[in-house]
């Protein structure tokens, strides 16, 4: 159970959040040619032990989505 | 009558007798006892039946660890909990206890003949014994096996006991009460720093309470008050006993649970603490020989702790084999002052072969250096092969353990002789030497083979007294390096934890939250039956009279709704406020509609799709002014989709100029539909013109009803009827359905629930969350194709043009109907070509996703998903359900199937 650096909250606990999976930068919205761009960034994922740049949202405080990295291997946040 | 109770000296209270019962006899014990001790000092210490061989077993330790003392207690309501092991029950006056694994009696066990058969018995005789014939496991086999086989039986009765759960914190926290931990504690607390301090045990001290060493070369008892009564002074310091930390997690997480708090049985708590210090002590491991599971034979620290923490003599002639010199001598020192015979102690050299006696220790069997045998007479064996640490908190975040030395060296004893009994390495599996040596025989010598194939390990004490020695014997019977037969992964909980305690107070009507529309109470009033949809509790149909069943409810609501007028509740549905110079941007992207051309005053149906291009919800965007929006959306979606728009305008497109705030709960919201609605609406008596010019559909007016009730009305239809919703802050909810009511009555005016709303929009063949967006389809899918614009970019635009989505064979919503015009339409029904026939298979082409009877069209209509199915219309098919060994045929048509061309919106 992770303690979430929230940035306007200060260390929460994991319940308070939801998980929004890793953050990830829209391609352009409007270009039919996106496909492809837009199938890498939702379908394909490194699957690294590394550091991963992911979002929460913390519902049961300030009501914020953040983004934050997280070591996959020892849940180490870093800003 | 104690018998076996010294008469000084030990922590329990004589001057508070404890009355309890064991097995319907009435024993005394005192305040400070376990049942164990209490048991011991009764001189009872024949307490179970082993699980395999229902073997006579007594008493082993003090603590946690005992692996063979199960009993069941009976709670304050008379139910009996199982599986207890007696050196943790708390004796308290009125407990009443019991042994299990035991038939006719616990002396007199019936069970106990499995002895006889015993020599077959060993690991995996169930797996290659009750192979054949293959139809009597479950018919003969399983049923006597569950019989013989098992621990304590469980009650099937709520537990009504209650519990409760709380959330603390701290910078550290210090597990064990031993003193290390004292001392850590006490340390911490003098820097200033909050500290927690839990104790499993119901007094603080840990060994300090029996061991009679010195501390700091001062007496014991003097050291342990000291230290805590400067425990108390400090005031940043709490200190909890009777507290189970059980497990470890992320972050500095403990999990632990208080028994016995005084007003509820158990706390759950989660400490969160900065730095914590595990000084969890260490488990003494038993030796290995013939007949070590005599009542009688115990741990040699759990013998001196019932001698000096509780006063009791566990015997009165004694045989020691201890491993460790000074443990022997510090044994003997307590056996002497309890005035317990020492009988012998093995020596160098010195192997015991056997144990005697019926249903408890008499007699202890050795062979010397040179060969030669003798006997001993006793009653009590203190037995230890040294200790291992209890590692488990740190072990639950994947700390490894390792052995330094191999530990079957560091012992001086050699145990190991076979052929005169059974020498138990697990106690509470009745897993034997032998076992462990067949499963190496048989290729599971690695510690988690082994430990499934026999058990060993496993129950209410997880191997905590037997794995190191299971661990040994494996590296000693397949010639391998301790290290390399490996550890068993230790996981939470370290003891057993009640599921009571870890519900907390979260049964029944606490589970989970209940919301409540605005017209709860008024609809609670006009005979509304309610029913739970997500965490609402929302109207279902309103019942006329009790002789109405929900059918004949729900045909007269549907009727009324078709021919005169009806009202039903929206202020489930999400309702946001979408304000800023950036507003219709930012709904542009997140809806597939076109909304540039929506001008204020005006309202929109839109689709909102998943980044792959699949449908997501829908809703309605109104524009009440140039940057000022309202939208709603699903009532099953809404917390989704509330934190869906808030990571894109937060995330995604922090640039946009764009304020979202939710204002479901601020509204109530009451659809009044029917052909009667323009003239209920005008009974209302609103400050703005209605007609159908002035207020056309899918458009908006805010004003006042009877010049004092503030609202915005909303012409937009769920039911294909005319139909006004009606918005008012939630305060006025009762209010306007009173005058709905009221007004509405030369009307015919009757208020509907979610089964008639769910009829009206199937005859409608409008889609629904859950139903037909199912995560699978598209617009087009569902013959909504055109409300996807093409002009512009939104979430899901790129991955909607993806080829498989565009396939003509794809699921697509159709309505059905009966071909023969009446046999009801079975629901969740397949479809496919021919009739369903059992054993034949066949594949299916769709599948049904609602289905009702109409009352409006009076005959049975449904929705379905077919392949293909735009392409099929007028098609016979069958509708088939298996489960029910039903086919209908059916006719595929328009998925909507009352007024097509939607006259009736307008009125």
């Amino acid at each position: 159970m992770l303690l979430i650096p929230c940035p306007n909250c200060g260390e929460r606990d994991e319940r308070e959040f939801s998980y929004g999976g890793r953050a990830i930068k829209y391609p352009d919205l409007n270009a039919l040619a996106s496909i492809q761009a837009w199938h890498e960034v939702l379908h394909l994922r490194d699957n690294s032990t590394e550091v991963i740049r992911e979002s929460w949202y913390h519902h049961s405080g300030c009501e914020c989505w953040i983004e934050i990295t997280r070591n996959l291997m020892t849940h180490e946040f870093e800003s | 009558m104690q018998q076996r109770r010294l008469e000084f000296g030990g922590r329990i209270n004589r001057s508070e007798p404890i009355y309890f019962s064991f097995n319907s006899q009435h024993l005394v014990g005192y305040a400070g006892d376990t049942l164990a001790s209490a048991l011991l000092a009764n001189n009872i210490n024949l307490v179970s039946r082993s699980i395999k061989y229902h073997r006579p077993r007594g008493i082993i330790s003090a603590g946690l660890e005992e692996p063979s003392a199960l009993v069941a207690c009976a709670d304050a309501h008379g139910v009996f909990i199982p599986n207890l092991k007696a050196t943790e029950v708390r004796l308290k006056n009125g407990l009443v206890a019991r042994s299990q694994n035991c038939w006719p009696s616990l002396t007199f066990d019936f069970g106990a003949v499995l002895q006889i058969g015993s020599a077959i018995l060993t690991a995996g005789f169930y797996y290659k014994t009750f192979m054949w014939p293959r139809q009597w496991w479950h018919r003969v086999y399983e049923k006597l096996i569950r019989r013989i086989a098992g621990q304590g039986r469980i009650t099937y009765d709520a537990d009504s006991k209650r519990y409760d759960k709380r959330n603390i914190n701290c910078d550290t926290l210090v597990i064990g009460s031993g003193p290390r931990g004292l001392r850590a504690a006490i340390s911490a607390a003098e820097s200033g720093a909050e500290v927690i301090l839990v104790e499993q045990d119901q007094e603080f001290g840990g060994s300090a309470l029996w061991e009679k060493r010195p501390i700091d070369s001062t007496p014991v008892d003097e050291w342990l008050d000291e230290k805590l009564s400067r425990l108390k002074q400090y005031s940043n310091c709490r200190s909890m006993i009777n507290t189970l930390a059980f497990g470890q997690y992320d972050h500095g997480l403990i999990l632990a649970v208080e028994q016995n708090p005084g007003n509820v049985e158990a706390i759950y708590w989660r400490i969160r603490a900065k730095k914590i210090v595990l000084e969890t002590g260490a488990t003494e491991r038993p030796l290995v020989f013939a007949n070590n599971d005599r009542p009688g034979i115990m741990l040699a620290a759990s013998v001196r702790q019932y001698i000096n923490r509780y006063a009791v003599k566990p015997g009165t002639r004694a045989f020691i084999a201890i491993t460790d010199v000074d443990e022997r001598q510090i044994t003997e020192d307590a056996l002497q002052q309890a005035g317990i015979t020492v009988a012998g102690s093995l020596s160098e050299g010195e192997k015991i072969i056997t144990t005697r006696g019926w249903q408890c220790l008499r007699r202890v069997q050795l062979v010397d250096k040179q060969g030669v045998e003798k006997s001993l007479n006793c009653d009590l064996m203190c037995v230890s092969n040294g200790w291992t640490p209890n590692a488990h908190l740190s072990a639950h975040l994947g700390d490894k353990q390792a052995f330094t030395s191999s530990p079957g060296e560091s012992s001086n004893l050699q145990q190991h002789l076979s052929g005169r009994g059974k020498a138990f390495v697990d106690l509470q599996n009745d897993v034997t030497r032998e076992d462990l040596e067949l499963a190496v025989r048989e290729g599971y010598d690695q510690i988690e083979l082994a430990k499934r194939y026999t058990a060993t390990g496993m129950g209410t004490d997880q191997g905590k007294t037997s794995w190191t020695n299971a661990i040994v014997e494996l590296a000693r019977i397949s010639g391998k390096d301790a290290n390399a037969i490996g550890l068993t992964s230790f996981r939470p909980p370290y003891s057993p934890v009640s599921f009571g305690a870890l519900v907390g107070a979260d049964t029944g009507a606490q589970m989970t939250a209940v919301r409540r529309t605005p017209f709860h109470r008024i609809f609670s009033e006009s005979g509304c039956v309610f029913q739970t949809s997500g965490d609402w509790l929302y109207s279902r149909y309103f019942s006329n009279d009790s002789n109405e069943t929900m059918d004949q409810a729900i045909r007269r609501e549907v009727l009324a709704v078709r021919n005169g007028v009806g009202c039903v509740d929206m202020s489930t549905l999400a309702k946001v406020d979408v304000k800023g110079r950036d507003a219709l941007e930012f709904l542009s992207r997140v809806y597939c509609n076109n909304l540039d051309s929506l001008k204020p005053g005006r309202l929109r149906y839109v689709l909102m799709l998943r980044e792959d291009g699949i449908l997501y919800d829908d809703g309605t965007v109104t524009r009440l002014d140039d940057s000022h929006f309202l939208v709603t959306m699903t009532t099953a979606n809404a917390a989704r989709s509330w934190q869906w728009i808030n990571k894109m305008s937060q995330l995604q497109w922090p640039d946009l100029d764009v304020q979202l705030t939710s204002v479901t709960d601020h509204w109530a919201s009451l659809a009044i539909a029917g052909p009667e609605s323009r003239k209920l609406l005008a009974e209302l008596r609103p400050d703005f013109d209605i007609d159908k010019d002035s207020l056309p559909f899918a458009s908006v007016r805010q004003g006042m009803l009877d010049k004092e009730i503030p609202c915005r009305v909303f012409t937009v239809s769920f039911s294909g009827e005319l139909s006004y919703e009606i918005n008012v802050p939630a305060g006025f909810a009762s209010r306007l359905f009173s005058r709905v009511l009221e007004s509405g009555s030369p009307y015919g005016i009757t208020p509907y629930g979610l089964e008639t709303l769910d009829v009206l929009r199937i005859e409608k063949g409008h889609i629904s969350v859950g139903t037909e967006i199912d995560g699978r389809t598209t617009p087009a899918d569902l013959e909504l194709g055109k409300m996807v614009s093409g002009k512009k970019g939104f979430i899901g635009s790129s991955l909607l043009q993806r080829p498989a989505l565009k396939l003509h064979d794809r699921p697509q919503l159709v309505g059905l109907k009966p071909a023969d015009g009446k046999t009801p339409i079975p629901p969740a029904a397949l479809l496919t070509a021919a009739p369903w026939q059992a054993g034949k298979i066949q594949s299916s082409i769709g599948k049904l996703t609602a289905a009702v009877e109409s009352p409006t069209l009076g005959h049975s209509i449904a929705l379905a998903l077919l392949n293909n199915g735009h392409q099929r219309m007028n098609e016979k098919l069958w509708a088939v359900s298996p489960l029910n060994n039903q086919s209908v045929e059916v006719i595929v048509g328009p998925n909507c199937c009352y007024d097509i061309e939607g006259s009736r919106l307008h009125g």
